[in-house]
């Protein structure tokens, strides 16, 4: 099923009776819990216009289908973008990109909740419903499309979205230093973290040892924190140099596995996740306490969560069928399974990738 | 109220901690909102989470209707007890409990005054952004519940953008903790969600927040100009030149009349039609050159006076005047009303011209001084609630102003929240459909509806609500506020 218009879509989910499955490029059907059905795939490729766009209001609405790529590619003609850059890459589409929560290394902007300011979807009894608004500052009604965001389409199907944007950063650079060893690293990373630079991203790289750090926006700015960097020997990167470096990095990610999870912890609790887990390799959002670890092991899951939250990023269907994606748990699982239950009681949409398809179990682990 | 209710009451909180006087219980029948007022039944002032969870599961034993407050600073009736009941103050839960430096974060109580954190992490070079105007009295659980902006939320987000995790009593007295240090959402986004639920979703008792490292420099400069028109297309040129202020704050000549002749006096240009006060931030490389291109867009649009503060000093003069105008406003009349809306930005000189417009037909005057970056309007409606027509003027032309921002494409609060005071214009912005998804979310959270009744939902609409309570018209509302306005006239605090 590929609708043409978002009433189409709210007619067909309205009258069919199976499993919907939305998708948009695919670009992250390997994550979350397996689906426990599926009768029809809804692709929303089609629902792709830019629907209205006023640069000088810095917001833009779009249809989910949009991709990356050519969202940017239009709003780079007006010399703005959305600070993003999901390891899907530039193939993936707003819709999949919110319904996922999908990330990358550049984050210290945010990631894709705080750029959106309003969404509409359609529920799985074909009603079209909308929350937030058009303009980048709004509390009017609850916040639901930051429910939305992350809720792998199993709340509701996202249909439009709101965003807000950002002037193209002026100048941007990367310094790129390779440490003798771990605690070297771990050392670099804790010298940027007492330092004033202030990157956009800053990523601890195992087991190459390596740190990046990501600068941007004002020209001077930039220039004055590349010359008070810690001391190390950094590399400079720039322009399309600049580029293909995170492009790299991007593949590196993509290339990790067969299983890799996504642990939270505080910044500085890094070091020591990195060195009790010893994954084969990672990349830390070193500033803001998420590391993506390549484990070896699916077990190593059950023994990450002992201490720490942690995410399946990535693993083979075996093993998402044995352990839950998110490891949800206690009065927080209750919440989020009742939130299903309200927005979709029979279990139509997606069903079992998120909260319904994780078994109910007792306190919350981890910290 | 039921003796037996007041009675298991003491068991929990100390004597005193549980207020029945019907005078003390006055201080509470309004919010920073008095247009409207209702007075509890009972108001407590717990001091630990086990106290607010053994209230509210009280509470729900005996099918009474309560509500969390903080300062009472709200502006949209959010405390505003509608049902009476028990409200719940906070206050008293006022510990920073703890500032992690390395990580940048604080974990505080609700009552924890806004500013209170930015000083307590002041010596270590941080600070907490979210910077409403009442920050020296408003409460960061109060900031939780309304999503709270300020100034300087142009650059740096809402509160929502700085919340990480929270503990917060459910609807049903169950104590839960949500999201995480990284401010991860994992699963759904419940943070993200109860951020901004006005009181309607839970009572949060602990609240972790992402500190910012204190900018290096601040320039801050004040534009003058001749006519409305110059004035809002500097603010899109400023937007549009990729500029990012930290903060960008309209100031009309009204407000600049009333600010020059109080003691918030800051040198403000009387002959101005319309002043901007712009600041900017970050690191001391670049700054002097961004200010100086802000300076020059001024210039542009035909700016006649613009100076740029040269020290700390000249910066907290420009400030005073800005801070202090909602203050000032009592020169001009004796009562006001500071009313909230969002517009797309480009659409300020319109919009503008509009209010001016309504404020002659109407015969009130209207004071603008507002967040001109994101668009957020705050038209000051002066009034004398003295007489009763000018109170009766106030609720048609507050609806005015709301059509006339839905209008253009902008939306119905842009951090004061819904409450009571807007309930009835959500029909403006949300479907029949887009308010039923909202309510079946809220009861999740609020399954039997005795947590903040009567608020954000249309009146008639309550009737859905499971809890079935009698809810108030806005209108009969008005009547008895009216009533009380005239027989005591006072002063409307900010």
């Amino acid at each position: 099923m590929r609708p043409g218009s978002i009433e189409e879509l709210a007619e067909f989910v309205s009258s069919d009776k199976g499993a919907i499955i939305p998708l948009g490029a695919g670009t992250q059907t390997f994550f979350g819990n397996p689906l426990r059905r599926a009768d029809c795939v809804v692709n929303l490729g089609s629902l792709s216009r830019i629907t209205e766009y006023v640069p000088a209001d810095l917001t833009i609405h779009v249809e989910a289908g949009i991709t990356l790529e050519e969202l940017e590619h239009t709003l780079l003609q007006n010399n703005q973008f959305l600070p993003l850059d999901p390891w899907s890459g530039p193939a993936a589409t707003l819709g999949g990109i919110a319904a996922a929560n999908a990330q990358g290394p550049f984050r210290a902007v945010g990631t894709i909740r705080d750029w959106i300011i309003g969404m509409k979807v359609v529920e799985i009894d074909g009603r079209i419903s909308k929350a937030g608004g058009r303009v980048v500052k709004n509390v009017t009604g609850y916040d639901l499309h930051k429910l939305y965001t992350g809720s792998l389409g199993t709340l509701a199907i996202i249909v439009e979205i709101s965003l807000k944007l950002r002037a193209k950063f002026v100048r941007t650079a990367t310094a790129i230093a390779r440490f003798e060893d771990f605690e070297s690293a771990a050392a670099g990373i804790a010298a940027v973290r007492h330092s004033a630079v202030q990157p956009v991203s800053c990523e601890w790289i195992g087991p190459e040892n390596e740190v990046w750090l990501k600068f941007g926006e004002d020209p001077r700015a930039v220039d004055w924190q590349l010359r008070n960097l810690p001391a190390a020997e950094w590399k400079i990167c720039e322009g399309p140099d600049e580029m293909s470096a995170w492009e790299r990095l991007r593949h590196r990610y993509n290339a990790f596995g067969p299983v890799v999870v996504r642990a939270i912890g505080l910044p500085t609790a890094m070091r020591e996740i990195i060195q009790e887990y010893r994954p084969g390799a990672w990349i830390a959002h070193a500033l803001n306490g998420i590391l993506l670890m390549q484990i070896a092991s699916a077990e190593d899951i059950g023994r990450i969560r002992q201490k720490y939250r942690a995410i399946i990023e990535k693993a083979p269907l075996e093993v998402r069928r044995e352990i839950p994606t998110f490891g949800l748990s206690g009065a927080e699982y209750d919440v989020m399974k009742r939130m299903k239950d309200a927005f979709d009681p029979e279990g139509r949409l997606n069903p079992g990738r998120h909260v319904d398809g994780e078994p109910h179990r007792g306190a919350v682990q981890g910290n | 109220m039921n003796k037996e209710v007041i009675g298991k009451l003491r068991r929990i909180l100390p004597s005193a901690a549980v207020v029945e006087d019907e005078t003390e219980l006055l201080v509470y029948e309004c919010d920073g909102l008095p247009l409207f007022k209702n007075r509890p039944d009972l108001v407590v002032f717990p001091r630990t989470t086990e106290q607010v969870a053994q209230v509210v599961r009280l509470a729900n034993e005996y099918r009474i209707p309560f509500l969390p407050r903080g300062a009472g600073t709200g502006l949209s009736g959010g405390a505003l007890a509608v049902e009476g009941g028990i409200v719940i103050e906070l206050q008293r839960m006022n510990r920073i409990l703890s500032i992690d430096i390395e990580n940048r974060i604080a974990v505080v109580q609700p009552g924890v005054v806004n500013l209170h954190i930015s000083q307590a992490a002041a010596p270590y070079g941080l600070y907490y952004a979210p910077d409403p105007s009442s920050q020296m009295s408003c409460s960061i659980g109060g900031n939780v519940a309304e999503n709270s902006g300020g100034p300087h939320c142009l650059k740096y987000g809402m509160t929502t953008n700085h919340i990480l995790a929270i503990e917060m009593v459910t609807a049903r007295g169950e104590i839960i903790r949500l999201g995480n240090p990284a401010g991860e959402p994992i699963g759904l986004d419940l943070v993200g969600v109860i951020v901004g639920s006005e009181g309607t979703f839970g009572i949060v008792t602990e609240i972790t927040v992402r500190l910012l490292p204190k900018p290096q420099a601040v320039k801050t400069l004040l534009a003058a100009f001749h006519s409305v028109e110059e004035c809002s297309q500097t603010v899109s040129d400023v937007i549009a030149a990729g500029i990012v202020p930290s903060a960008l704050e309209f100031v009309d000549a009204k407000t600049i009349e009333a600010v020059e002749a109080s003691v918030y006096k800051a040198g403000y240009p009387l002959d101005a039609v319309a002043a901007l006060l712009i600041e900017v931030d970050g690191f001391r490389e670049g700054l002097e050159e961004t200010s100086n291109a802000i300076v020059e867009i001024c210039r542009r649009n035909r700016a006649y006076d613009v100076r740029v503060a040269k020290d700390d000093e000249e910066r907290a003069k420009l400030w005073l005047g800005r801070k202090g105008a909602f203050g000032a406003m009592g020169r001009l009349a004796p009562d006001m009303i500071t009313m909230d809306a969002v517009i797309p930005r480009t659409r300020l000189p319109e919009v503008l011209v509009a209010i001016d417009r309504m404020s002659e037909r109407y015969g009130l005057g209207v004071a603008n001084v507002f967040h001109a970056g994101d668009g957020n309007l705050h038209p000051l409606i002066l009034f004398d609630s003295r007489y009763q027509d000018q109170v009766e003027k106030i609720f048609g032309m507050s609806e005015e102003i709301m059509k006339l921002c839905v209008d253009v494409g902008g939306s119905l609060s842009g951090e004061h929240g819904i409450g009571y005071e807007k309930k009835d214009f959500m029909d403006l912005v949300f479907t029949e459909a887009d308010l039923n998804t909202m309510m079946r979310v809220k009861q999740v959270f609020n399954p039997d509806g005795l947590l903040n009744p009567a608020k954000i939902f249309p009146s008639r609409r309550g009737c859905t609500e499971i809890g079935k309570h009698t809810t108030t018209s806005t209108a009969e509302i008005g009547k008895k506020v009216e009533a009380i306005l005239l027989g005591s006239p006072q002063k409307v605090q900010h």
